[in-house]
């Protein structure tokens, strides 16, 4: 808008007055109801009118779901139920799998820290003790 | 130009104006463009590794990781080239990582904030600081996501968390008549199981309505209209256009963790209360010691700057600061001003606690 307004050395906008007036309109409208949608009576009002909702498209969706389940079942296909319980068991394996590669990690460590030391320059004592040692 | 022309002008080039305005409506942007490499998976979540462009002796050894909210998509952070958080923080030399939650399915509808923060986000901390090398870490939690960062912060603070940077952290529900979502959710209102009950999930298309609908105007309207007025302005309509596709790229919310949302948080504040329980363990804010930043945005409609301050007086962490800065909760850090304002500043307060 600011840019719009900006005319000097440009063509005269034959909207602009349209647009103040628009944006003042739209700014007193954005405020108010942003002051309508927190009040209790609003909360009440979409509360009131999603409860409907469920509680009149609930005998419609169990009736649904359970024709589904009996269609699934003549035909030998797996219901949804059946799906969720094996994303289910996956999910137990992923975790089994991400435990058993913390553990490996942690061996890992456990092995890199003595060849580390080893590698590391080592002290001239212990160094001959291991010689005499072999 | 006399006026009567300007307008016959204005309205000659209505038609195209038209269908230029339904294009960047109905077409996605490229999103989400950086290079990365997912590095651990589970379930749904993802762990990205970002592509570093800075060699690694110049890279702070501190790696970050950053956790974002249950119901969006996460490449806000990375929305487009040239307008990228991350982007942004990789050219700053951090060895960046990005915990995707994935999308919630019926199989998922049991699943808790206690499984987020018990089950999944120490496994991917591990699995960030084997590939990163680095023993200590850095989190940065945005919205849902710094609930996620601060339960974690609190429940595991021995696990080399060095630096936390919470964005628009919606962790103090007290102030009922200042949080709009706390009165919607309120329980002579609305019934939590009942919808539970009916959708498993709560269903993205439903939350993005909430999110709308506390500032209808602006959401439904002025949005649209900023869009018409620069519709001629390729800069305004890509990032519109950005924008758009990842407002209405909605996701569902795992019925466990909204129910945890609801009455838990908004209904009983447990978590600033120090009495939210996850798996039996008490989430004591006390025991928060990792330096904080805390990032407000002093015009957030969806986390009001109130449920964000209380925090810093109830952890324990001796480096903290609150970081008020003007503007909306993506606004901050999504919005044209971001890479002014608030990045540098967030990159500024890591970089010094990154060495």
């Amino acid at each position: 808008m600011a840019e719009k307004q900006s005319t000097n050395g440009k063509d005269y906008d034959p909207m602009g007055a349209f647009r103040e007036m628009r944006d003042n309109y739209l700014d007193a409208w954005a405020k108010s109801m942003v002051e309508t949608v927190n009040t209790d009576a609003y909360a009440k009002a979409t509360g009131m009118l999603l409860d409907t909702y469920l509680s009149a498209s609930s005998p419609f969706r169990e009736a649904v779901e359970k024709s589904m389940l009996q269609t699934l079942q003549q035909l030998s296909m797996p219901s949804r139920a059946d799906f969720v319980s094996l994303a289910e068991r996956i999910t137990h394996i992923e975790l089994k799998l991400d435990d058993l590669d913390a553990g490996l990690d942690r061996i890992e460590k456990l092995l890199a820290k003595p060849i580390a030391a080893r590698t590391a320059t080592p002290a001239p004592a212990r160094r001959s003790k291991r010689k005499g040692a072999k | 130009m006399e006026p009567a022309a300007a307008v016959i002008n204005e309205l000659a080039v209505l038609p195209e104006k038209m269908s230029e305005f339904a294009h960047a409506v109905k077409t996605r942007s490229a999103i989400a463009q950086t290079p990365k490499e997912c590095i651990w998976t589970l379930n749904k979540a993802k762990l990205w590794r970002y592509i570093p462009v800075v060699p690694a002796e110049k890279r702070h050894p501190v790696p970050l990781i950053m956790v974002f909210a249950l119901m969006n998509r996460p490449y806000i952070l990375d929305l487009r080239p040239g307008h990228s958080f991350v982007e942004f923080m990789l050219q700053n030399g951090y060895d960046l990582y990005l915990l995707d939650w994935g999308e919630p399915g019926p199989e998922d509808k049991g699943l808790k904030f206690d499984d987020y923060v018990l089950d999944y986000m120490p496994r991917a901390i591990r699995k960030m600081k084997q590939v990163s090398g680095s023993e200590e870490f850095s989190m940065l939690g945005w919205c849902i996501g710094a609930i996620l960062a601060t339960a974690y912060s609190a429940l595991r603070p021995d696990d080399g968390l060095r630096n936390l940077a919470l964005l628009t952290a919606p962790l103090d529900y007290g102030d009922k008549q200042g949080i709009t979502f706390a009165r919607w959710v309120d329980e002579k209102f609305f019934d939590v199981d009942k919808v539970l009950a009916a959708f498993g999930n709560m269903p993205g298309e439903l939350i993005d309505y909430g999110a709308r609908a506390l500032k209808p105007v602006d959401n439904y309207v002025l949005n649209y209209l900023k869009l018409w007025d620069n519709i001629e302005n390729p800069q305004v309509v890509e990032a519109w256009k950005a924008m758009n596709t990842w407002v209405t790229d909605n996701i569902p919310l795992a019925g466990g963790a909204f129910r945890q949302l609801i009455v838990d948080l908004y209904r009983h504040n447990r978590l600033i209360r120090n009495e939210w329980l996850l798996r039996g363990e008490l989430v004591h804010l006390g025991r928060i010691r990792a330096n904080l930043l805390t990032v407000i945005a002093e015009g957030d409609h969806i986390t009001p700057p109130c449920q964000s301050r209380t925090l810093m007086e109830k952890v324990s962490s001796r480096d903290k600061e609150l970081f008020s800065i003007p503007g909306g909760h993506i606004g901050i850090m999504a919005g044209s001003a971001a890479h002014r304002n608030t990045w540098p500043h967030i990159e500024g307060w890591l970089k010094a606690r990154s060495k």
